[in-house]
């Protein structure tokens, strides 16, 4: 059987930054896999700016930040292997493989990343009634149709969900000269971020409604209207608040879901809250040897973010494929746990061993919270705070913390004041 | 002119025309679907019937029982997921135990052999079986199907057996002719025929009574089912219902079950609903509403309550909506219409339609014999020949396969692992796929749970390149119902370019 240190599944940019970073750190036998034709991942249909404000400080598109990391990839030689689909991963760390050159193989790994993103949540999920035509289209979907192979997916649009993908197609389609009826959102609040909201909607003038919802869906062969209804407090639609508004196409933009199908076959913990890997503070998974890191673990909104988790998640690889670091185990980590406004809680454990690095503590807030504060409780008290003007659900949090401070807590918990 | 002309492509339809392709016959199957089985025989719940529970004696109860027998050949020959993998109605309350003791006298009248459990037998089988499930009625001659790949398998079948199809062709008007009869269709084509077989569905009631002294009406009774992600059918390896519960409008319905489906997924439904419209399929709040409502009670009955103690809200994938073609008489309708002679009707084959459709269609093939005296084919063909999904391959068969064809090591549909060799041949076989949705029910292609997010742009690329078809033509379902309506202003910029 082929052997290989670390096995990287997925060359976007989670697994593209976790191959340089390990590279960088001592590891030279390192394998990506890649399903598509190419590097680069979903950054290769996202054309427009706004990428690496914060890890190069410069303004790029997504091709651009996808191309600086496969050059890194290509200056260092990295293997990659692309057409490559995973079909399976063992608890034992074997892969198998598939492409159509070399047909089907397994890999033995010494370390696995996992690094496969997300998917989008698709109309069926959201349980929209009404009838099935054509023109019910996912954000990314259509942003492939438009950015990749140049067709329109509609000329007259409803969106659904103000996700930042949904937020950023809703500009393009102006620009290509499609009618953008209107934005909503069934949340009291955006779930994309602000700077999205106010250069893809408001300075086009689209409207974005808050606390609606399409409760109905109407067209026998392509969509002719979708019906817009208010939500109460409990997200039930408002009887009397119906709109039947008129449109071709009804896009969904109302959440990712990480792709976590090899990570389950793999037998890794998941949990519930971030619908990714239960990790500790390595982004070591309960399976020893196994990492996960970026939107397979949890949603991100910026890709930068992305990439400087994933180089962590590289540099733990190839301290563990070298002995520098020990196998995951959760029972003699301190545990993390979502106190009040928390979600989403990344990571769940941490290791009572001594790091060069501060620890950095990630999540979601469960509304909009003003003049709030995060707050670090070691078994009851407060070992770091930050305050913060506005926290929302449409922007992740982070909160470093020392390592010192914690080392002897029983539990760690983090919440909002 | 043709010898039988058979309107509608739905089970009946399609197993009258398999059954009839053995004999030197000339044969035309007219649907006005997009293509075929787009009516009664796709949104249902996918269940083979034990046939317990039709009253005894009618042709509901008879029909059952005999296509029940006939599934492990029919989709053997034919290559279509089917197991018998039981039915059991789970009772919650002495009343229901009653009605478990009824079911069985009257499953022993039918000739089905159903097992009474109590409690501790349900245990014995389902240790993880809820608090409150006082008992049931297995059935081990149940059964689960993929109710398309059936139907589209027992149409390539009749086609590669000589029989044409016309898709998108409704029957507007029917005129006896000396001999037989004359269709027209939408578009003023005509169809000369001696026979006419009528398994029009939700729409038989239009056709008989265009041409029969005694008429009849369908009631198009609606059910809707949502369908759950592959990752919860580890628990759920038996159809249970609930006690079946009479309607208000005639008829019974066997009620809200949890079936796991042919394919791996799971499926849940259906509630009953009576409609005007023969074709309005449209899911609404109010179904998806009664059988989630439904789930969030009886869940804690089943056995996979012990893994998921709460109904999974999050794991419903896709809602669908079928419509029952329930007669006025709460019996099938089969044989010739009386005042024309000729004209044959399969009609109201609501539940278990799906499990009676064989053998009607081959008791409808009798009625043909006997009255044309038909020569047998020599060179008939039981089978059809079909790629071999790649998911249900073990590693020896995926690496033969990627050998003989490397299209197989192309993953189109990542949830459901479909590969571009199977949609390639999806679009090349007899009734062929024509449209995104044709290649998803042949194939499964864009089924799982992305619902065909990310593969869908791939499939539109496949067909093309397989029919010759820019991707504006390119339909989800046929006829308009186009996915992409134009090109992006870089497109446009590309041509004008030297």
């Amino acid at each position: 059987m082929r052997q290989v240190d670390i096995l990287i599944v997925g060359g976007g940019s989670a697994g593209m930054a976790a191959a340089a970073a390990a590279h960088e750190h001592g590891a030279k036998d390192i394998l990506i896999l890649e399903r598509s034709d190419r590097l680069g991942g979903i950054l290769c249909q996202c054309i427009h700016n706004g990428f690496g404000l914060h890890r190069y400080q410069e303004e790029l598109t997504g091709p651009e930040y996808a191309r600086r990391n496969i050059d890194v990839i290509r200056e260092r030689k990295i293997p990659y292997s692309l057409n490559t689909f995973v079909l399976d991963i063992t608890p034992e760390k074997v892969a198998t493989i598939m492409d159509p050159e070399h047909g089907l193989q397994k890999i033995q790994a010494k370390a696995i990343i996992l690094a496969m993103g997300c998917r989008e949540r698709p109309r069926g999920a959201l349980m929209i009634p009404g009838t099935r035509p054509a023109g019910v289209i996912t954000a990314g979907a259509a942003q492939k149709y438009l950015n990749l192979e140049g067709y329109l997916p509609g000329k007259r649009v409803v969106i659904l969900g103000s996700g930042d993908i949904g937020l950023i197609m809703a500009r393009q389609f102006v620009m290509e000269g499609i009618q953008v009826q209107e934005v909503v959102e069934l949340m009291p609040y955006s779930s994309g971020l602000t700077r999205n909201i106010s250069q893809c909607l408001n300075d086009f003038n689209i409207p974005l409604r808050f606390s609606s919802t399409v409760i109905e869906i109407k067209g026998q062969k392509r969509v002719s209207s979708v019906v817009v209804a208010q939500v109460d407090a409990d997200r039930r639609p408002i009887p009397g608040t119906e709109r039947e508004i008129a449109c071709d196409t009804l896009l969904i933009s109302a959440g990712l879901i990480p792709e976590n199908e090899l990570s389950k076959a793999a037998g890794v913990r998941m949990t519930p809250s971030t619908k990714g890997a239960v990790v500790d503070d390595h982004l070591q998974t309960s399976v020893p040897g196994i990492f996960a890191c970026g939107n397979v673990l949890h949603v991100h909104d910026l890709v930068d973010n992305v990439s400087m988790e994933s180089e962590a998640v590289g540099r733990n690889a190839a301290r563990y494929v070298s002995g520098q670091l020990a196998d995951s185990e959760f029972a003699a980590c301190i545990p993390v746990v979502e106190g009040r406004g928390v979600g989403g809680l990344v990571p769940q454990y941490i290791c009572r061993t001594e790091e060069p690095e501060p620890l950095k503590l990630m999540f979601r807030p469960r509304g909009v919270y003003q003049n709030a504060a995060i707050c670090v409780l070691a078994d009851g008290s407060c070992v770091a705070r930050k305050k913060s003007l506005v926290l929302t659900p449409g922007e992740m949090c982070e909160i470093e913390l020392d390592r010192k401070m914690v080392t002897d807590a029983i539990q760690v918990c983090v919440e909002i004041q | 002119m043709w010898d039988v002309v058979i309107v509608g492509a739905g089970v009946c339809g399609a197993a009258t025309a398999r059954a009839l392709s053995r004999y030197q016959l000339r044969i035309a199957v007219l649907e006005k679907g997009s293509d075929v089985c787009a009516g009664a025989s796709r949104g249902n719940s996918a269940m083979v019937h034990g046939g317990f529970d039709p009253e005894p004696g009618t042709l509901k109860a008879k029909y059952n029982v005999l296509g029940n027998r006939m599934f492990d050949r029919l989709c053997e020959e034919l290559q279509v997921p089917f197991q018998r993998s039981g039915t059991l109605i789970l009772a919650t309350s002495e009343a229901d135990m009653k009605s478990v003791e009824e079911l069985h006298q009257r499953g022993e009248q039918n000739g089905v052999s159903t097992v009474v459990m109590d409690r501790e037998a349900l245990l014995q089988r389902w240790p993880t079986m809820g608090e409150g499930a006082v008992g049931g009625l297995f059935c081990p001659s149940g059964g689960i199907v993929c109710p398309y790949t059936l139907v589209i398998a027992m149409c390539e079948n009749a086609a590669r057996n000589g029989v044409q199809f016309y898709l998108d062709t409704e029957v507007t008007n029917i005129s006896p002719l000396e001999d037989g009869w004359r269709l027209t269709s939408q578009d003023g084509s005509t169809f000369d025929t001696k026979l006419v077989i009528n398994c029009a569905g939700t729409h038989a009631d239009r056709l008989n009574n265009l041409v029969s002294t005694e008429k009849f009406r369908i009631l198009p009774r609606f059910g809707a089912h949502l369908i759950m992600d592959r990752e919860y059918i580890k628990w759920v390896d038996t159809t249970i219902t609930q006690t079946p519960t009479k309607l208000p409008t005639g008829g019974h319905t066997k009620g809200m079950g949890i079936m796991p489906s042919a394919d791996g997924t799971v499926i849940l439904g259906c509630d009953s609903v009576d409609y005007t419209d023969p074709d309005d399929v449209a899911t609404t709040s109010r179904s998806i509403n009664a059988i989630v409502d439904y789930f969030k009670t009886f869940w804690k009955y089943l056995p996979i309550s012990a893994v998921y103690p709460n109904f999974p809200v999050e794991g419903v994938i896709n809602a669908y909506g079928g419509l029952r073609p329930h007669p006025d008489r709460d019996d099938y309708i089969i044989g010739e219409a009386p005042g024309a002679p000729g004209f044959l009707n399969a009609a109201g084959i609501e539940s278990p339609g799906l499990t009676a459709g064989p053998a009607i269609g081959e008791h409808m093939a009798e009625l043909v014999v006997e009255k044309l005296h038909p020569q047998k084919k020599e060179n008939y063909l039981p089978g059809r020949e079909i790629c071999k999904p790649f998911r249900e391959m073990d590693e020896q068969e995926r690496r033969a396969a990627i050998r003989e064809n490397p299209d197989y090591a192309k993953i189109v549909c990542r949830c459901e692992q479909v590969t571009e060799a199977e949609i390639r041949d999806a679009i090349r076989r007899p009734v062929g796929a024509r449209s995104v949705n044709a290649v998803k029910m042949r194939t499964r292609a864009g089924m799982g749970r992305c619902q065909g997010g990310f593969c869908q742009s791939r499939v539109v690329e496949l067909l093309c390149e397989e029919l010759g078809l820019t991707p504006l033509e390119v339909t989800q379902a046929g006829k308009d119902s186009y996915i992409l309506l134009g090109e992006s202003c870089s497109h446009r910029f590309e041509e004008v370019a030297p």
